[in-house]
């Protein structure tokens, strides 16, 4: 767990980002507005919204899901969502037989383009540890339990392949739109933590 | 490496804890020091995997403690440090500085 | 190179794929036993120590990419195969887990031998 900061109004971490920041912008070596760019294109412009499109797509068109499953980068990019972190995709299915969830204990590798970046819960120890060996009771944690006849297969990210979930599509949901239906597929959904939100 | 990053499978960690409404970064310098990867690999020619390294030789009571973005300001540091863009000297200069109210 | 504003949404959209358009003749196919080998580097690796000599089968072979362990030490790329791995949990864990749930680990060629 962090350290709560304390002493003068600036943390520590933040004048060391300021630091380095500082000397590398004066030394000609980066340029603060990219820095910018970057921080508005992760907070603004990617994110879960656009696995979500993905998913809803792949709800409604059978061959989408198909091409999905078969090359899901290509399958992705068809959305224009590619590049940094989702170079090599995977997209897994759940089932009534397999519920897949996805981890990376090594570190934190996440699909941003699909999703954006990961909340600080997949990042930290106690998931890292325990999706591998107690996923059953991690699941429980976020209110998803699932029977024994059920395999629960665990994705451990250890190479440069990004995992994304296609959770399946929730029960009643026949006469609702593309739009409606991505509204339904949350983040938690797409790691494998939940099932998507029921309409 | 066995490290204290090689988590899967570890006893004792608690609970998930998720935050609700979690914004992408919690302070402004967690957004700088993300934007800082994309613009210090441009130039240093590190690789993500000798980056992840660095993050690996955390001394393992601070990588517990310490935060997801500090994790990277310390890989950023050995490897601009080690190509010679910056020294510790600069650096603890600049820190030290700026903690004294400094630009 | 300095990264300016202008070059982020190409950076952003491109990335860079650790894929290597390298012929490397892989050594196993969808279906064989392998066992992990006890590979224990000091150095970077991105074998798991929960994994070190496992049972599991090759499920997919993801193709060719750079070596993280040669890699991050400026070693070179030694460009080879990736598979996807599956092993139970009960291999993994012990009989005290489930006996249907299963871990899909990424492997590299050099972590494995066949079982």
């Amino acid at each position: 767990m962090p350290k709560p900061h304390q002493g003068p109004a600036e943390s520590d971490p933040a004048i060391r980002v300021r630091a380095l920041e500082a000397i590398l912008t004066e030394k000609g070596l980066i340029d603060p507005k990219a820095l910018d760019a970057l921080v508005d294109t992760y907070e603004a412009k990617v994110g879960p919204r656009n696995g979500a499109k993905v998913v809803a797509k792949a709800w409604v068109d059978p061959a989408y899901k198909q091409r999905l499953l078969s090359d899901a980068t290509a399958a992705i990019k068809e959305f224009g969502f590619s590049g940094l972190q989702g170079e090599d995709m995977v997209v897994v299915e759940n089932t009534p037989d397999v519920h897949n969830l996805v981890v990376c204990t090594l570190c934190s590798c996440y699909p941003w383009p699909t999703l954006g970046l990961p909340p600080v819960w997949y990042k930290s120890a106690p998931y890292r540890a325990r999706a591998v060996s107690d996923p059953r009771g991690v699941l429980k944690e976020f209110g998803t339990e699932l029977p024994e006849t059920v395999e629960v297969r665990t994705w451990d990210t250890t190479a440069e392949l990004r995992y994304l979930v296609l959770p399946e599509r929730p029960a009643g949901t026949e006469s609702m739109t593309e739009e409606q239906l991505a509204d339904l597929v949350t983040r938690d959904s797409m790691i494998g933590v939940t099932k998507a939100k029921a309409p | 490496m066995n490290g204290i990053h090689d988590l899967g499978g570890m006893h004792g960690l608690g609970p998930v804890v998720p935050e609700q409404n979690e914004p992408v970064f919690h302070e402004p310098w967690e957004g700088r020091a993300f934007a800082l990867f994309a613009s210090t690999f441009v130039f240093a020619g590190y690789t993500v995997d000798e980056f992840r390294h660095a993050i690996e030789k955390i001394p393992p009571a601070h990588y517990l403690e310490s935060s997801y973005y500090e994790h990277w300001m310390f890989a950023f540091e050995e490897a601009l440090m080690k190509r010679g863009f910056v020294t510790r000297e600069e650096l603890d200069a600049r820190i030290a500085q700026l903690k004294s109210g400094g630009p | 190179m300095l990264l300016t504003p202008d070059m982020v949404p190409g950076l952003v959209a491109t990335g860079a794929s650790a894929r290597v358009n390298a012929h490397v003749a892989p050594r196993f196919r969808v279906g064989d036993r392998i066992r992990v080998r006890n590979h224990n580097p000091t150095t970077h690796t991105r074998l798991p120590g929960y994994l070190r000599g496992k049972v599991g089968t090759i499920e997919n072979d993801y193709g060719v990419f750079a070596f993280p362990d040669t890699h991050a030490h400026g070693l070179g790329e030694k460009p080879q195969h990736c598979y996807s791995v599956r092993f139970t949990a009960r291999e993994v864990w012990g009989p005290a887990v489930s006996d249907r749930d299963t871990l899909r680990v990424d492997v590299f060629d050099d972590y494995m031998d066949p079982d």
